[in-house]
């Protein structure tokens, strides 16, 4: 997968904008988006979101957990705990690029936000990355990782996989009575 | 800005730059088939349009020029030709009555919302500041006062904010073109002031929508703040004494032409405690405490303070008004090899964007070269005392062999080069009647076709209006001589004049003016 099929996945998850026009309800094939009225804050999916706000028709609002202090509980708690946290949310890194890209005068405080989440970032993917390396050294045959969203996961997928596929084949030929000396090309 | 407009609601337009009234005959042949709506900034308010462009019946153009005068037809023409113009904006434009002889019987006058009946026949006289040019019958040069007024940049603002779609991109550029009329000195002081305190208003309204002490804004987002700077040019791209150099007001009031003027600069250097040293170097290397001080310190010397406003994005990027005015002029006019003034035009557009600073900062470079060339000829002009006196007006002409003649076929830094001249030389002349004389500039503009380009600007004066009566001068001597002129730019005080009439032309301009 791609980081950008990742990133179009997360713009379906919705924020609250407060529009500055007026429309009524529209029927997409995603489900309704209720009617929008100047100054009344609305739930949108967040590519929606982004063209109003590219469009200068709407003043975006930060979700819940994109606040300074909360982030800084978060990320205590992930140094200190040596499994995987619950995230705020799914698609936090997405989310926080997205908004912090186009709509970072509507966020307060975004300069230490995006320092705060790319701490998060780091500090999992650390975590992700030692026990990467421990699965495959000690050869398991399976592991179990909570909490992970999907573009953690996708940063380690194609490493993961190969390496494996690598190992395998490494360990396949090692035994005797395999197909003969094939020296396969990595 | 009215790209960003067109951007908000997916409207489709072509962008075509033009630089005079053949280019927009030409440019509107090619696209009047396709097209209905015409926007028209900056050029053709004044000129019978429907008569010029001939076009078909429900095409619909909106003008937004601050050429004035007005004319008559586009005024009262109410279903092809929109003038955008603000409300309280006098046009002086005589009464309908006076001017068109109606067939039929509905005498319709629905020009009064779009203009401030003045009901002055044109042949009644205007009051002047200047002397001189009070005592000029008015029958000739009725309608031929150049004033500019609301620069096009702050129209398109205002209209923007009367959609709620203002952001401070806009704002920004709306001071931009604001700066770019003191600059090019086509409006007065005070109306600069005055529009100054206007853009003041919705800085105020944009900055404090944004800024409390708990909720502090992204460093990258764009931040104007008003600042009483100092009014050397492009001072925070350069070393301090560069600038002060070549900034006009410095130097002519130094007079660093000569060996006299420079000492004295070096001697207000030392009195002010700027170590040369410190001074000579980029200003953002100087030293903090010299950086901070130095408005105070400088303050001494009258006027050197002007009001103008600043942006800052990024830790990196702070710019005032005029930095940019400078840049996007000295891109728009850039005489490089191959390139055609439409790519001129759109790397001068380009720059005032923020996401292209290093066009801004290409900009910035050949800003410094061309007011380093200024500043030169400027000098070279005065202590070889190629001004002459022709009577009604002061004269100079650019030889061919002039080092940077090729920067000055351009008519806006001709015109720059013009207005610095003339300070410098009511600056350091003691005649006092060549104090208030106008001057007339010519230099080569093509050396193959064996053109020049001629231009000419009002005296100088503390309260002058700008009325620029030159257009329709340059007219009248053209005909009477029947040189061979081409008056093809918007702003009527430039022509381009083959060299071989040159000597007849002035003649001629000598006994119209005298």
């Amino acid at each position: 997968m791609d980081p950008s099929e990742v990133e179009f996945l997360a713009e379906k998850e919705l924020v609250k904008i407060i529009p500055n026009f007026s429309l009524d309800k529209i029927y997409l094939i995603g489900g309704d988006l209720g009617p929008f009225n100047p100054g009344l804050p609305v739930d949108v999916p967040l590519w929606l979101a982004l063209n109003f706000k590219q469009r200068q028709k709407c003043r975006i609002i930060p979700p819940d957990w994109m606040d300074v202090e909360k982030l800084e509980e978060i990320r205590e708690l992930e140094k200190r705990e040596e499994a995987f946290t619950p995230v705020p949310s799914p698609y936090y890194m997405e989310l926080t690029k997205l908004l912090l890209n186009h709509a970072s005068d509507n966020i307060p405080k975004a300069d230490e936000i995006r320092t705060l989440v790319k701490d998060i970032w780091d500090t999992r993917i650390a975590k992700l990355r030692l026990s990467a390396d421990s699965f495959i050294s000690q050869q398991e045959a399976h592991a179990k990782l909570d909490n992970l969203t999907l573009m953690e996961i996708n940063t380690i997928r194609e490493f993961l996989l190969d390496s494996l596929n690598c190992m395998y084949k490494l360990r396949s030929n090692l035994q005797p009575g395999s197909s003969g000396r094939t020296f396969t090309d990595f | 800005i009215l790209q960003a407009l067109f951007h908000c609601d997916h409207i489709q337009y072509t962008l075509v730059p033009v630089t005079g009234w053949q280019d927009l005959g030409t440019a509107f042949l090619e696209h009047k088939e396709q097209f209905r709506y015409f926007v028209l900034i900056n050029c053709g308010a004044n000129v019978d349009l429907l008569e010029m462009l001939q076009p078909d019946d429900d095409s619909i153009f909106f003008i937004c020029d601050s050429h004035r005068p007005v004319d008559v037809v586009n005024v009262y023409n109410d279903t092809q030709i929109k003038l955008l113009i603000k409300q309280d904006d006098d046009l002086a434009v005589p009464s309908y009555d006076e001017i068109f002889r109606d067939e039929d019987e509905e005498n319709e006058d629905d020009s009064g919302n779009e203009s401030d009946e003045g009901s002055e026949p044109s042949g009644k006289r205007r009051r002047f500041d200047e002397v001189s040019w009070e005592s000029r019958p008015n029958e000739t040069y009725g309608r031929t006062d150049k004033n500019t007024l609301i620069p096009a940049a702050m129209m398109f603002f205002e209209l923007a904010w009367v959609l709620t779609k203002d952001t401070k991109d806009m704002l920004w550029w709306a001071i931009v073109g604001l700066t770019d009329q003191w600059v090019h000195d086509k409006i007065t002081h005070m109306k600069y002031v005055t529009d100054i305190a206007t853009m003041q208003r919705h800085v105020s309204r944009h900055s404090h929508r944004n800024e409390d002490d708990e909720n502090t804004l992204s460093i990258d987002c764009m931040r104007i703040s008003f600042e009483y700077d100092l009014r050397l040019t492009l001072y925070q791209h350069w070393s301090l004494y560069e600038s002060i150099c070549n900034s006009c007001y410095t130097c002519c009031h130094f007079k660093l032409w000569t060996l006299n003027g420079q000492k004295k600069l070096q001697e207000y250097l030392a009195d002010m405690g700027l170590p040369l040293k410190q001074v000579k170097q980029k200003f953002n290397s100087m030293d903090m405490s010299i950086k901070e001080n130095l408005r105070d310190v400088i303050e001494d010397m009258k006027d050197i303070r002007i009001q103008t406003f600043g942006a800052q994005f990024g830790f990196k990027n702070r710019f005032l008004a005029s930095d940019m005015v400078h840049a996007a002029a000295a891109l728009l006019e850039s005489t490089e090899k191959d390139e055609s003034d439409t790519d001129n035009f759109i790397k001068a557009l380009d720059s005032l964007s923020r996401s292209n600073l290093n066009r801004l900062l290409s900009g910035i470079d050949l800003a410094k070269k061309k007011l380093i060339a200024i500043q030169q000829t400027v000098a070279s002009c005065i202590c070889t005392n190629l001004i002459l006196s022709q009577g009604p007006f002061l004269y100079c002409y650019l030889m061919e062999g002039t080092p940077d003649v090729k920067l000055f076929s351009k008519p806006m830094a001709l015109s720059l080069l013009c207005k610095y001249l003339l300070k410098a030389f009511v600056h350091s002349t003691r005649n006092k009647r060549c104090k208030i004389l106008p001057l007339v500039m010519a230099a080569p503009k093509d050396v193959e076709k064996g053109t020049i380009i001629v231009v000419g600007i009002p005296p100088e004066s503390e309260t002058s209006d700008k009325k620029n009566f030159f257009g329709r001068a340059f007219e009248k001597a053209a005909e009477s001589t029947s040189s061979r002129t081409l008056h093809d730019h918007f702003d009527t005080s430039v022509i381009e004049l083959k060299m071989e009439d040159r000597i007849k032309f002035l003649d001629a301009l000598i006994t119209l003016l005298s």
